[in-house]
């Protein structure tokens, strides 16, 4: 009678043992599909995700990249992770109609997408990128609140952005400007360097030549050519720009450049696996565009 | 040492044996041989196709020979002779076709390859002072600082030749020489021969223009289709021995002219002026006749013909076709009006080198043979293609060859041949035998005549007298840009054309 | 002939020189018309950055102007400064000596010259499709070479670097201007005085001519190409300097310019006509509008307007000066 009811104990146990195993692999496959595996942006991307995985638990959790920036990789990723049984996919699409076939296809197969950076052209839960225009903003506004610390009322800025054409930093040097509105400073004309240090070194002086006060760079190349021209001039100028690079940090440190805006990838990758766990769990998800905004780095945050 | 005593038993510092020559589809040399002796004028005579200039391509190292030995003074050449080698052992070529760097000066031209230096840096004043010496003893009166593209084809010319005496060539060889000179530029080249000679030069001479021959060349090689025919002194042949083996035929008469009836007149120009080299420029041209227009080189026969077709524009003038007053903005509208014009430079303007022999035939004729949409009809462009090879007996491997590839015979055929489908009234042709084999010359003539037998009216500029004088119907003989005589056939003779051909006005000796 | 014309008559004669006088008279009237515009053009602050900012622009002109003089043309310079300013500093951020890193990044650009030269003059392909070829490599060199990412700055260490080449000043003026200035001044006498130089014109003229007189047509035109490449190198290395990082996209179409800076001087696209000097005024031309439309506000599609004007009419008055030459020449073998 006892041994039997020994045994049956520990029957009892470990099938409980064994549900609760099952139930945990039975668990949420989320995976994580980026434009390619090396750059430290979508490090940070995964390492967000990762993070929010192991805070909500009950997801498992895996990052496929292509190891270079490919369409037909990360089209097949797209088909490896549906064949792998995931339930959700976070995408930064290569491109915004370069993977929409394997996305309707892993849709149909009942998937659940979300973008993480960059969005492609087909309906999904969220996208989570950052709003260039506001962050060309927050960039301005930076710039103004020290101008007018400074005593600075009025003035010249100067811009110095990549193209006419890339839609990233045609929104931020628009958002920069809207900072502007309705103040006595005078933003001159766009000088665009195609994202060549140099040019925008070049241009950035002929800008100090004319007198301004405050420049803006739109993207990495943009901002070093700004620093450097400020640096070299020895003039009280405003000096704002975008991307976070060794060069632009050391600028930044040396004190040439007051401020750059760092995109946050952490969070893209955060708060897309929460979104994904939610829609998983059938709740509503907004909204439809999550903005990560920009870090603003300055000498005191680093 | 026993080369050197060769050298001296010897008395030929060129000998070529069994050479040949392929190029694809056609056997340009075939054993063929040739010899030089030092202080001897050699002429290399032969039909366009003969292998003359293939010859001497492979003697200066332009070309290599597929088999065969040449031998330098004395001296075996056994690998593939380069032009810059070639220079060196004393081999120097004047081309047919000029070979000047036309951006550079004289002096730099004639330095070309072998510029005379000071440790590296360019010696520009030994290299002017010898140039200057070089043209002096030409007798050329050009500076040395002159950009060559700034001069005429005929200076131009005798810089090739002063190039190639800076060379100290001890062999040279000249390529139709005569074809751009005035006779008193003749004349000074024959002089000049004649002082290389004596210094022991040994001077390959091609030419058409048979009749100079008997000036300056001591002996005659004749081939005929890449062989050798015969090598002999110049003294013990007759002109229609040597046309005859050229030819292997006899060609009973050098002009065949025939006579036709005289129709209405078809063209008439009046008044025509062009800037310097047309002015006033007043003449008739009836049906079924063929005009020559003589005239010293650069009387404006060209510059007439030129303005007439349309190529420049003139500056006052009519020209009446068949009745019609014509307006004459550019070629096409000549062409339109079936007037036609064979030009004097053929390589340049007229053909287009890097196209086929059919598409070269087809090109002004493709209003023919497109359909509404454009669209080329290929059979009927074969048609028109393969008649025209027929009727002219264009020597070719196929229509689709480019047309660089013929001889300059060849290349001329093609060119008059792509008029000869249009119904064209008036053909003009510019110097239509200029380096041109005698068969050839024959066959252009024959062609000039059957045009005239349909009626059309044929105007030809030339600088051959006895061509001028024993082919047309009528004369007309410009100088200076003016029309200065018109002689009917039968009262024509070489002195009455030359000297309407002198009748400058100012009257300052050439 | 007066002894006393002769060298004046020389000097006009100097085939070319027509244009280079027209368009010295237009910089002059250029810089009048900016520094109306607005008088900062003319500030010493201003000239002194201006000069620096020809300086790059003369030394790849000087590379195009070699080339097209052959008539060639080399399309791979703007790629080669990539390649240039992203090998140096990738080498300088992982801690190679900059002395070190800039002779290795010569020799790297020297290779690809070495294979303009030969792809165009030994394997014979046509001059715009060979450097179109190397272009792409020469960028995609510039994108490997830190593995597809800009570089890290160049550090503390390469100070001395980048003063020397761009933030430095010698006698008063900018280290690059001096650097543009003395390159010139060599290659301009390589070019007119050593028989390489004449032979280049020799082969841009009539390279069939030149063969035939025994010029080397390989070695010359490898030559030209060599000192292109050479020049863009330099500029990669000012950009190392100027921005004290390789960036991949530096030197985005700066053959373009090259081209533009050489015909507006007077160099013929169809070779075996121009003057070095010409090329450094065509290039202060295009950096005097760049800089000039900037002060003067104007917007980018009016400046890349006015730019693409100025290069056509340069083209244009190259072909009219020619035609003119033709009719000359007709004219005067008429009056033979």
């Amino acid at each position: 009678m006892k041994k039997l009811s020994v045994v049956l104990l520990v029957l009892l146990i470990a099938s409980a043992m064994f549900a609760q195993g099952t139930k945990e692999s039975s668990g949420f496959k989320v995976y994580l599909i980026t434009m390619d595996q090396m750059d430290q942006h979508w490090v940070n991307v995964d390492k967000g995700a990762q993070k929010a995985a192991s805070e909500l638990g009950g997801i498992q959790y895996k990052w496929l990249a292509p190891d270079v920036k490919d369409d037909a990789k990360q089209i097949e990723a797209i088909n490896n992770a549906v064949a792998g049984g995931a339930n959700a996919i976070l995408l930064a699409a290569n491109g915004p109609n370069a993977v929409t076939a394997a996305l309707k296809e892993a849709a149909g197969a009942g998937v659940t997408i979300v973008y993480v950076d960059s969005a492609a052209n087909f309906p999904a839960v969220q996208t989570l990128a950052t709003d260039n225009t506001a962050a060309g903003t927050t960039a301005g506004k930076k710039m103004l609140k020290e101008l007018t610390a400074n005593g600075v009322k009025s003035g010249k800025i100067g811009v110095i952005s990549v193209n006419s054409a890339t839609a990233s930093t045609v929104a931020r040097e628009a958002g920069f400007r809207k900072a502007f509105e309705g103040t006595g400073f005078t933003i001159l004309e766009t000088q665009y360097c195609d994202g060549d240090a140099a040019r925008s070194k070049d241009m950035s002086a002929n800008f100090i030549t004319q007198g301004v006060v405050g420049l803006f760079g739109a993207n990495e190349g943009s901002t070093v050519g700004v620093g450097n021209a400020i640096a070299e001039a020895g003039k009280r100028i405003v000096g704002v720009g975008f991307d976070k690079s060794d060069m632009i940090l050391s600028l930044i440190k040396s004190g040439h450049l007051l401020a750059t805006m760092a995109q946050n990838p952490d969070i893209m990758g955060y708060e897309g696996v929460k979104t994904a766990y939610k829609a998983l769990k059938g709740e509503k998800v907004s909204p439809e565009y999550f903005d990560t905004g920009v870090s603003v780095l300055t000498k005191a945050t680093l | 040492m026993s080369r050197s005593l060769r050298a001296m038993e010897s008395p030929y510092i060129v000998e070529m044996e069994h050479i040949t020559k392929t190029f694809p589809g056609v056997k340009a040399l075939d054993e063929a041989r040739f010899r030089l002796k030092a202080g001897e004028v050699m002429a290399l005579l032969g039909e366009n196709g003969a292998g003359k200039s293939t010859l001497v391509k492979i003697l200066s190292g332009v070309y290599t020979r597929d088999s065969g030995s040449i031998s330098l003074f004395g001296n075996d050449i056994h690998s593939d002779l380069k032009p810059k080698q070639a220079q060196q052992l004393g081999v120097s070529i004047i081309h047919q076709e000029l070979n000047m760097c036309s951006h550079l000066t004289v002096a730099q031209n004639i330095f070309l390859g072998h510029e005379a230096s000071h440790a590296t840096l360019l010696d520009n004043r030994t290299m002017r002072k010898q140039a200057e010496q070089v043209l002096q003893s030409l007798h050329i009166d050009i500076d040395a600082d002159t950009i060559v593209g700034d001069l005429a084809v005929s200076k131009q010319q005798m810089v090739e030749i002063a190039k190639a005496l800076q060379a100290k060539a001890k062999i040279l060889i000249m390529d139709e020489p005569t074809s751009a000179l005035t006779s008193v530029e003749i004349n000074q080249l024959f002089t000049l021969i004649k002082e290389l000679k004596a210094k022991g030069c040994g001077i390959i001479y091609i030419s058409h223009r048979l009749d100079e021959l008997q000036h300056i060349v001591d002996t005659v090689t004749i081939m005929r289709d890449g062989k050798f025919i015969l090598e002999k002194p110049f003294s013990e042949m007759t002109m229609n021995q040597i046309i005859a083996n050229m030819v292997g035929r006899e060609i009973k008469e050098k002009f065949p002219r025939v006579h036709a009836q005289k129709g209405k007149k078809i063209l008439s120009v009046k008044n025509l002026c062009a800037g310097r080299m047309v002015r006033d420029v007043n003449f008739d041209v009836y049906e079924g006749e063929i005009l020559g227009i003589a005239g010293l080189m650069g009387a404006g026969r060209t510059e007439t013909t030129r303005a007439i077709f349309g190529i420049d524009p003139k500056e006052s003038g009519t020209i009446t076709l068949d009745g019609k007053e014509l307006t004459i903005h550019c070629p096409e509208d000549a062409i339109r009006e079936g007037l036609v014009l064979a030009p004097e430079d053929r390589k340049k303007d007229g053909l287009c080198t890097k196209l086929s022999i059919r598409e070269n035939i087809a090109l002004p004729n493709l209003d023919m043979l497109c359909n509404k949409l454009g669209v080329v009809d290929r059979k009927k462009e074969d048609a028109m293609v393969e008649k025209v090879v027929q009727d002219l007996k264009i020597k070719l491997a196929g229509p689709e060859v480019d047309a660089s590839s013929l001889s300059g015979g060849n290349q001329q055929k093609v060119v008059v041949g792509k008029w000869l489908a249009r119904n064209s009234k008036v053909v003009i042709f510019d110097e239509p035998t200029r380096g041109i084999d005698v068969a050839s010359k024959v066959e252009i003539y024959q062609l000039m005549n059957e045009l005239k037998m349909q009626g059309i009216a044929v105007l030809f500029v030339s600088s051959e007298m006895p061509e001028i004088l024993g082919f047309s119907d009528r004369i007309v003989v410009m100088c200076d840009g003016r029309i200065t005589g018109s002689l009917l056939q039968e009262e024509a003779t070489q002195e009455k054309i030359l000297e309407l051909a002198t009748r400058f006005e100012n009257k300052f000796a050439l | 002939m007066s002894v006393i014309k002769r060298p004046l008559r020389r000097i006009l004669a100097i085939r070319g020189i027509a244009q280079v006088l027209t368009v010295t008279v237009g910089l002059i009237l250029l810089c009048i018309v900016f520094g109306i515009m607005n008088p900062i053009f003319f500030s010493s602050r201003n000239v002194a950055n201006l000069l620096r900012q020809i300086a790059p622009i003369l030394l790849i002109g000087i590379g195009q102007s070699y080339v097209l003089i052959t008539g060639n043309i080399d399309l791979s310079i703007g790629s080669v400064v990539g390649m240039s300013t992203m090998i140096s500093a990738t080498l300088m951020t992982k801690g190679v000596a900059p002395f070190v890193a800039v002779l290795i990044t010569i020799v790297c650009c020297l290779a690809l010259g070495l294979s303009n030269g030969l792809l165009v003059s030994f394997a014979k392909l046509p001059p715009f499709i060979a450097t179109l070829g190397t272009m792409t490599i020469a960028r995609g060199i510039a994108q490997i070479a830190n593995n597809n990412y800009n570089t890290d700055s160049i550090g503390e260490a390469a100070q001395g670097f980048r003063d020397l080449f761009y933030y430095g000043k010698t006698l008063g003026l900018y280290n690059t201007i001096w650097i543009a200035v003395l390159l010139w001044l060599v290659f301009n006498f390589l070019l007119t005085r050593t028989k390489s130089g004449r032979h280049i014109y020799a082969i841009g003229s009539n390279a069939e001519a030149a063969r035939l007189s025994g010029v080397n047509l390989v070695s010359t035109t490898t030559k030209a190409y060599l000192v292109s490449a050479f020049v863009s190198c330099v500029v990669g290395l000012i950009t190392t300097a100027t921005s004290g990082m390789g960036t991949m996209d530096a030197g985005n179409s700066y053959e373009l310019y090259a081209v533009a800076a050489s015909v507006i001087g007077g160099v013929s696209t169809l070779g075996g006509q121009g003057l070095l000097f010409g090329t450094v005024i065509g290039a202060s031309i295009w950096g005097v509008l760049q800089n000039g439309l900037q002060f003067a506000g104007a917007p980018v599609a009016i400046r890349n307007i006015v730019i693409g004007v100025i290069v056509v009419v340069s083209v244009l008055l190259d072909v009219i000066v020619r035609s003119k030459n033709v009719v000359k020449k007709k004219k005067s073998a008429a009056s033979m």
